[in-house]
């Protein structure tokens, strides 16, 4: 053993001088420590080391935020680190989303999510948002005070696998009914998974309020999510 | 544990009453009675507590000043959003503010200078029972039920959605809890009556089922109308016209945010003279910074800002400073409660009401345990007794609290009711006189004799301790024999024994008919409606 490595701290990594093994466990802790550049840039790197783009995405973005899943589950990492670690991942998806379209794979998902007409709570929303993000979906947060126009509006347009939808308040999680059943009405419920969560809701509400599942919490939606839209792509 | 709701109490009366003079004999039966209503911890309702102690000032003259110029700082650069409510912003411009779309900037001072200029340093809320009218700011305590949770959680039942139900038998509960001088506002969500209509049912089941003073509906515009319309027909047009009979909760949509529901309400009420608590809620490290001056500096610029509108809106319409804030696990997101920051926060906050001089709201038995277990118990105690040294004019939440606001618990309930007793003998201070002083009884008694035969102990001891209706003070051995329950399962006991002994207190057929009639007709003019 060197001198250097021992203290591999303070070394200064360059990034484009590790081989791909060591480049890819190097994403998974810069990941971690929530770098976005050096995400985007080892990004790069494997693309232009002629990796197919969701090679890059399963064995580097997405296994890194499994483990950040993993530890933010079990209270050892704390909110704004997953924040910064879901950031950086983003980072690395707006590389590869244009090639993974341009090849036809699969998307991991999309999901459009807002809070209900009449409630403004969102910090719950917010965390799921982000969780999502880190798990490599794309996700198109339309806000507080969400109208049936407003979600019908943000499904047209951004074509989501998932329409999520959070409510806090026991006078506002009825709207949530309000929004399915006009999707029933329309004929396009089936075109969506629809998830919902929120404090006073229980799973036994988002059985009957129709929803295709219901999330305790941020950590759980990043679980069901990718589950669901994969089953989904499955069956066809 | 339980009261009839007969025996009313002067307003003001604190729980340290002067010890009962001795008058002879008592003839059996009626000793018998009352020795035994004073096993079950029977005692009036105060209307208030009155406080004999000193406030915890943990901030010095320079801190506060410090805060109130960074508050000021982000009331001048950052400003306040007035949303979607354009009527606020036209009274923002008129009174010398910049608005730049819905974003107001306040010159250093206005905000403060309006609040100081109009509102009361302290306002009398009416009851129908005149003798539980309570008066809310300066050296007065009010405590009040928790609020808004949708579930209910009983040791029998466990949790489930709150039922219209639940919502009377906490108001029962809270009328005969001599330690709560108010009946609270949303005690717990209804979820069984339509969104859109169970404000009528909730202020209803106040005026009903209980005779102490309560909270109006906040959640639209209409709602809060139709509030005051209710407080109309119980106390006539007149004197709802001079008085105040309503109190408020209009939350801050913080940071530095109010929104179209909650100015609709505020506005609403402030019209008609009646209460507002203009609430920051923070949950620091989410909706405010993650320290406690930062967290200090906001809740004073969101507070001011909320109270000078309401004087914008109508000047002298009672206002309350409120703050209610815990922090986030930053490991989740969830709130916390009963840890030391929030404390200190609250003793802040507190001196920084007094010093603008307007009444304060905070505090409760908060806490995050689902069950009343023992985090149960210690958060919410950590969180009552700041709030008692800190000199919390209206508490809200102080009794029945669980799971961050989510559950209302019935044992939860009668645990915090029994604290709630405890602090108006905290708050009520050191009695120094002659009687206090008891230099008859160490005469009397001399050395190495003891108190209790003491002609001055039988002539104290009925009031001299405060009494737990809840705890379990027994040997071991006693315990055992009465069926070794812990504090949940012995609350679970008196809960029903409370509601079996409600009686509700008596209200006019006539005003009870027009209430009725003026609900019956209300709900028929609008579809049901879950939103
Ligand atoms: C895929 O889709 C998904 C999947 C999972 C999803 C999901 C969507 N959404 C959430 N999840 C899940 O994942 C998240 C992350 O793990 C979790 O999200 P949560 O949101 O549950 O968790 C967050 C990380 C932290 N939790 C929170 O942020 C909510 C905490 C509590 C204390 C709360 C807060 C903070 C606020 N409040 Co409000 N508030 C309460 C809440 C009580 C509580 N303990 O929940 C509750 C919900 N509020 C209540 C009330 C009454 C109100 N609030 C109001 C206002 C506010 C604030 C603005 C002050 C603030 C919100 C600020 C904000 N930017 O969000 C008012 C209403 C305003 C309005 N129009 O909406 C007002 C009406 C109060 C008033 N009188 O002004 C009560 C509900 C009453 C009811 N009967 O339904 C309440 C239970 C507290 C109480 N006891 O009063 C999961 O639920």
């Amino acid at each position: 053993m060197t001198d250097q490595d021992a203290n591999p701290e303070d070394e200064e990594i360059i990034l484009a001088e590790l081989d791909d093994g060591e480049l890819v466990e190097q994403m998974h802790e810069d990941l971690y420590d929530g770098l976005k550049e050096e995400i985007v840039e080892g990004t790069s790197i494997l693309l232009a080391r002629k990796w197919s783009a969701d090679k890059v995405l399963n064995e580097a973005l997405v296994e890194g935020m499994r483990i950040v899943g993993i530890d933010f589950r079990d209270g050892i990492l704390f909110v704004p680190e997953v924040l910064l670690a879901a950031n950086a991942m983003k980072g690395g998806m707006e590389l590869l989303r244009p090639l993974l379209s341009e090849t036809g794979v699969k998307p991991i998902g999309k999901m459009v999510i807002g809070t209900v007409k009449g409630d403004i709570h969102d910090i719950g929303k917010n965390l799921v948002g982000m969780m999502l993000e880190g798990a490599g979906f794309e996700v198109f947060d339309i806000g507080i005070n969400n109208s049936v126009e407003d979600y019908f509006e943000a499904m047209e347009k951004h074509q989501p696998d998932i329409l999520g939808m959070s409510a806090l308040l026991t006078t506002t999680m009825p709207y949530m009914k309000v929004v399915i059943d006009e999707m029933v009405k329309q004929g396009i419920r089936q075109d969506y998974i629809v998830l919902v969560g929120g404090a006073p809701l229980n799973e036994e509400f988002g059985r009957a309020v129709g929803a295709d599942a219901y999330c305790r919490d941020a950590a759980q939606a990043a679980d069901v999510a990718p589950a669901m839209v994969r089953a989904r792509q499955a069956g066809g | 544990m339980s009261i009839s709701p007969q025996n009313r109490s002067d307003p003001g009366r604190g729980n340290r009453g002067e010890a009962p003079a001795r008058r002879g004999r008592r003839r059996g039966a009626a000793r018998r009675g009352a020795a035994r209503q004073r096993l079950t911890g029977a005692r009036e309702s105060a209307a208030w507590i009155e406080r004999g102690i000193p406030h915890f000032d943990l901030l010095n003259a320079e801190a506060l000043e410090l805060i109130e110029h960074n508050a000021e700082t982000v009331l001048e650069e950052i400003g306040v959003e007035f949303r979607e409510f354009p009527r606020a912003l036209t009274l923002w411009k008129e009174a010398g503010a910049g608005v730049d779309g819905e974003r107001v900037r306040f010159p250093r001072g206005l905000c403060r200078s309006l609040v100081q200029a109009t509102a009361p340093k302290e306002f009398r809320q009416h009851a129908r029972n005149p003798g539980r009218g309570t008066i809310i700011g300066g050296d007065r305590t009010v405590l009040v039920p928790a609020y808004g949770p949708p579930f209910v959680h009983d040791l029998d039942k466990g949790r489930r959605y709150a039922t219209l139900e639940d919502f009377r038998n906490f108001v029962k509960l809270a009328c005969m809890s001599p330690g709560l001088h108010h009946s609270g506002g949303t005690v717990c969500e209804p979820v069984d009556v339509p969104v859109n209509k169970r404000h009528f049912d909730m202020i209803y089941s106040h005026v009903k089922y209980s005779d102490k003073p309560f909270m109006g509906s906040v959640t639209h515009p209409e709602r809060a109308g139709d509030s005051v319309a209710m407080a109309k027909i119980l106390f006539g047009d007149d004197f709802v016209a001079n008085n105040t009979v309503l109190i408020n909760l209009i939350n801050v949509n913080s940071p530095l945010t109010f929104d179209a529901t909650m100015l609709g309400a505020a506005t609403v009420y402030a019209e008609n003279h009646q209460a507002t608590i203009i609430s920051p809620f923070l949950l620091a490290g989410a909706m405010s910074p993650v320290t406690i001056a930062g967290t200090l500096t906001q809740i004073l610029a969101e507070a001011l800002a909320g109270m000078a509108y309401v004087q914008l809106v109508r000047p002298g319409a009672p206002v309350v400073f409120g703050s209610f804030a815990a922090a986030v696990s930053m490991q989740s997101g969830a709130p916390t409660f009963g840890t030391p920051e929030p404390s200190l926060i609250l003793y802040g906050a507190a001196q920084l009401a007094r010093r603008l001089g307007v009444p304060f709201r905070s505090g409760g038995g908060l806490c995050a345990a689902k069950i009343p277990d023992a985090q149960a118990a210690y958060e919410a105690a950590n969180t009552l007794q700041t709030s008692a040294l800190a000199g919390v004019n209206f508490m809200l939440h102080t009794a029945g609290w669980l799971e961050g606001g989510l559950a209302m618990g019935y044992e939860k309930f009668v645990m915090d009711a029994d604290q709630a007793n405890m602090l108006a003998g905290l708050l009520g201070g050191v009695d120094l006189s002659e009687n206090a002083q008891a230099l008859d009884a160490l005469r009397e008694v001399g050395p190495g004799a003891h108190f209790l035969g003491a002609a001055h102990t039988l002539a104290n001891f009925e009031s001299a301790f405060c009494r737990s209706g809840v705890a379990d003070n027994n040997s071991y051995e006693q315990w055992r024999q009465d069926g070794s329950l812990d504090a949940a399962r012995r609350a679970n006991v008196i809960w029903k024994q409370m509601l079996r002994d409600y009686e509700a207190p008596p209200l006019d057929p006539a005003i009870d008919e027009a209430l009725l009639e003026f609900m019956q007709r209300r709900k028929s003019e609008f579809e049901d409606r879950d939103y």
